[in-house]
């Protein structure tokens, strides 16, 4: 029988306990329907996810909050809508639950009342695509206020345009003492000109691989990662609806059962409605690009992985990639 | 019904539960280590443990709580939890 010991040699034993004892239960929720920016391919937008009423009763936060504790969430996401637009909001989370904001970095999140909070700035690109697709180049902005932070990283969303220019972003990045984790454009809007082509999918997952050669220590990734997202396939099946594992356990009424994150729940910003998904209900899963999504697909599949050495050696860096992207595991 | 005093028994069903519900290769009720480390080592996670003890709650008319799924490290735990279980029943 084939057990991790028997895959496993010392160094990587040690790395498969250090992860496989942290029981991450994450939940996603809209912390407001308004945005400073209007990007075009904002899933949050594009599908009318913000059509509810804004709750605005902060004593109603903090006790929706406690019951989300209650009930074992021990990673709160916080995505919008803008979450800095509510550092109330954000502050009733912060003390009550490890929290990760993901931000356009437009505001500042004041570090002396968030010391450690992990925060994620959404980026679409160099400077150019950054224009067409979110109005303005948000780089240049959210690099003065998140400089040399400690606990921010750049969630780079990378379009079809950028292919074969990664390269200068993430030297920028770099220049700035941040980190970068990689994800690709789902083009929930449909922009002409960002829709993924194979061969373009191709030439990403070899860059992405340079890049991650080239900075170790300031990409935030694994190769196996940049395999799955951009291939779409794990062990020989294909993403999709009969897969994903970031479904709300309420609305997931797929037959057979599929492996999903325990008690995951996306919630909208009036704390009742919950959407489908973490990302929206709208989007294609055939064609879904969503980097956490794919994560965690390989991560519920464990077992799967233990069927050679080099299985199990990917599954657990995309596991630590994940560990580290929300602190639970240093960089 | 297994017979939830004979605990050798137990043992060797429960470990048949377990090879069924994760389609365990190379291994047999009689091969399965009782003090083996499910989570260390066979790899097994908490949606695992859930399917298991789903059958677990049917096969031996007990509850299973989710807070108590750390505790289900080993088949031989399983099978002094099950007991356990089975005796406050009574």
């Amino acid at each position: 029988m084939k057990t991790v010991s028997s895959l496993l040699d010392k160094h990587w034993h040690d790395r498969y306990r250090r992860i496989s004892s942290l029981n991450i239960r994450s939940s996603i929720y809209d912390v407001t329907n308004r945005c400073n920016l209007r990007c075009k391919g904002c899933f949050f937008f594009s599908s009318g996810e913000h059509h509810v009423q804004e709750e605005m009763d902060l004593r109603k936060w903090e006790a929706f909050i406690d019951k989300e504790k209650e009930r074992g969430v021990n990673l709160a996401i916080l995505i919008g809508g803008e979450p800095t637009l509510c550092m109330d909001r954000l502050d009733a989370f912060y003390k009550r639950i490890p929290t990760y904001c993901a931000t356009n970095g437009l505001i500042k999140v004041p570090r002396e009342k968030f010391p450690d909070m992990m925060v994620g700035i959404s980026l679409w690109g160099g400077g150019e695509d950054e224009k067409i697709l979110r109005g303005k180049d948000t780089f240049a902005i959210s690099s003065k206020n998140y400089e040399g932070d400690p606990f921010t990283y750049y969630l780079y969303t990378i379009t079809p345009k950028q292919v074969g220019r990664i390269g200068p972003v993430i030297r920028r990045i770099n220049d700035i003492g941040l980190k970068v984790h990689l994800q690709l454009l789902s083009n929930d809007e449909g922009v002409n000109g960002f829709f993924w082509r194979p061969e373009e999918l191709r030439d990403l997952r070899f860059e992405m691989d340079e890049m991650l050669d080239q900075y170790p220590q300031v990409v935030i990734s694994c190769k196996y990662y940049h395999e799955i997202i951009t291939t779409g396939e794990m062990m020989g099946r294909r993403f999709g609806w009969k897969e994903c594992p970031s479904v709300t356990e309420s609305m997931d009424n797929r037959k057979p059962p599929v492996r999903s994150l325990i008690h995951f729940y996306r919630w909208a910003a009036d704390l009742e409605t919950v959407h489908r998904c973490c990302t929206s209900a709208t989007r294609d899963c055939s064609t879904c690009k969503d980097g956490a999504a794919h994560m965690s697909w390989v991560m519920v599949n464990k077992r799967d992985h233990m069927k050679s050495t080099k299985d199990l050696q990917n599954w657990i860096e995309v596991y630590e990639m994940f560990a580290k992207l929300y602190r639970f595991i240093p960089w | 019904m297994p017979q939830s005093k004979d605990f050798k028994g137990m043992i060797q069903h429960v470990a048949e539960i377990i090879i069924d519900e994760l389609k365990l290769e190379d291994v047999t009720p009689d091969t399965f280590d009782p003090d083996l480390d499910l989570v260390d080592e066979l790899g097994i996670d908490s949606m695992d443990l859930a399917t298991i003890a789903l059958v677990l709650q049917d096969e031996y008319k007990i509850v299973i709580d989710e807070d108590d799924y750390p505790k289900l490290k080993t088949l031989r735990l399983i099978c002094e939890y099950i007991e356990e279980k089975q005796a406050t029943k009574h």
